[in-house]
């Protein structure tokens, strides 16, 4: 029986939640009690947030308004923008000692032309691979054959790829295939059918739910994984289970 | 079907394009829409500009499932001694029950002499025309306000809502001051907020849920109407009611 309301009906933590006021546009809420009441709405529990000043401008000032979100109900996790700086670098390293690093995002510099390539961003995916620190990577920022080619390089290293949209549909295969230590974000993946190929192609233990709030609507991409024919150990994976291994820095395959 | 409500998706394609994983493959789209509890998914091709290939690849598309898919005649400018008789041969011969044009797929923009021929046709009829909306210059929602008033006897629909925030207050303003304008809700922004702006700005009863399928699948699109806040009355006319009374489905 289908209905006018949704809620989840497995645990959902979401992976990819942006906080704070982009430059140029305000956030539809401020606050920390805002976003909770939005996730209350969806019934999700727990988010990954990063914020939006770190996104767009600075990651080392941006990173430091996330504090305020955070609260103690450990219901917001903190994520953390990176980007191949000595200084960037040095604060991801000081956060890791006080044991508050479970994942990065990296932030985009190709906008200036810094290639995704070993020999810009060697340092960093080295540390991240020793420390077994998971990195999120926006693909609406990526070229797929530096992704390819720089993550090979770094086997260990677990990467979450967010943010697939349908024109990067010849692209998602190609990865999933290529980095076993992948994991595919669905936060805009919108070809017909594809959540339950890539299941069946991949296996549930390779997607992970995310809405990129507020960017877009939180509720719509976590309807539709409750309206497919996932079985419900496999949703369960998708909505919370996948991210939960991969912050505890288990989500290797290989 | 949803707590009684008959879904009407208001924007779906016939056709193929690989380069975006868009397949129209019947059992892909029935499943998505069973999944959901779509009824009806409106279709069109909009891939030959003379109208007849497409409509005609439409019309054998849908009479696979006469009972899931209804058809929109599509025409274009561009072939302009053909857009009348073809739109005749698709509403009486196929029986289409609406008509889509794509503005991106001609030089001009949807207010220009070159396609009132089409809003005739329309207003005679009392058809309802989907046009894509969005911020370039051929598809700027803002031309509804000097047609919809030309012929009250059709309706046009705003697809995608203009998709974007500049072009969406455009929609809405052309909504509010003409009563056979209507706003489509399908889009890859999935703004929060944009379904409850179109309900509380324009109206529920003017507002259609539409998914782009199969370039899109349907189910987050369908998930956008259901996890707005907005009332259970408002999800039941965007969902189905409006779509049923447009197209005395």
């Amino acid at each position: 029986m289908h209905s006018l309301h949704f809620t989840a009906r497995v645990p959902v933590f979401d992976a990819n939640v942006r906080v704070g006021d982009l430059y140029d546009e305000p956030a539809p809420w401020r606050d920390r009690a805002g976003l909770l009441a939005e996730m209350d709405r969806h019934g999700v529990g727990r988010a990954l947030i990063y914020h939006a000043q770190a996104e767009t401008l600075s990651p080392l000032e941006g990173n430091g308004y996330l504090q305020e979100w955070l609260g103690a109900d450990g219901r917001l996790e903190p994520q953390w923008l990176v980007m191949p700086t000595d200084d960037s670098l040095a604060q991801i390293q000081a956060l890791h000692r006080q044991g508050q690093v479970r994942s990065v995002r990296l932030f985009d510099c190709k906008v200036v032309g810094l290639p995704f390539r070993p020999w810009a961003y060697g340092e960093l995916l080295t540390w991240l691979s020793e420390q077994r620190i998971p990195l999120w990577i926006p693909l609406p920022d990526a070229n797929l054959d530096e992704l390819i080619t720089t993550l090979q390089a770094y086997p260990n290293l677990v990467t979450v790829l967010v943010g697939a949209h349908y024109s990067h549909a010849l692209w998602v295969r190609p990865l999933l295939q290529t980095l076993p230590n992948s994991y595919l974000e669905l936060s805009r993946y919108e070809p017909i059918g594809e959540f339950e190929a890539l299941c069946d192609r991949f296996g549930a233990k390779r997607l992970i739910y995310g809405s990129w709030y507020w960017r877009y609507a939180m509720g719509p991409m976590l309807f539709y994984l409750h309206h497919t024919r996932l079985r419900d150990d496999e949703l369960a994976l998708i909505c919370a289970g996948n991210l939960e291994r991969i912050l505890q820095g288990e989500g290797r395959h290989d | 079907m949803i707590e009684g409500v008959k879904v009407i998706d208001f924007h779906g394609h016939v056709g193929r394009w690989d380069l975006y994983g868009m397949k129209d493959d019947p059992a892909l789209m029935l499943h998505a829409m069973d999944q959901a509890g779509i009824d009806i998914s409106c279709l069109f091709q909009i891939f030959h500009p003379d109208g007849t290939t497409g409509n005609n690849l439409a019309a054998r598309f849908i009479a696979q499932h006469p009972d899931r898919f209804v058809g929109f005649a599509y025409v274009s400018p561009t072939m302009p001694d053909r857009m009348v008789p073809e739109l005749a041969r698709a509403i009486d011969e196929l029986h289409f029950v609406a008509i889509k044009l794509y503005p991106p797929y001609t030089p001009w923009e949807f207010n220009r002499p070159e396609w009132h021929p089409i809003y005739q046709f329309a207003h005679e009829r009392k058809l309802a025309v989907i046009f894509h909306t969005d911020h370039l210059r051929q598809n700027r929602p803002r031309f509804l306000q000097e047609i919809a008033p030309l012929y009250p006897a059709a309706n046009f629909v705003a697809g995608h809502s203009g998709n974007v925030p500049e072009a969406r207050a455009e929609a809405i303003a052309a909504a509010q001051a003409h009563p056979n304008v209507y706003l489509e809700t399908c889009s890859t922004f999935r703004t929060p907020g944009v379904i409850e702006q179109l309900v509380n700005e324009a109206g529920a009863d003017r507002v259609l849920f539409g998914s782009d399928v199969p370039l899109m699948d349907p189910r987050p699109q369908l998930g956008k109407i259901i996890t707005a806040a907005i009332s259970d009355e408002a999800k039941r006319l965007v969902l189905g009611g409006n779509a049923q009374r447009l197209l005395k489905l």
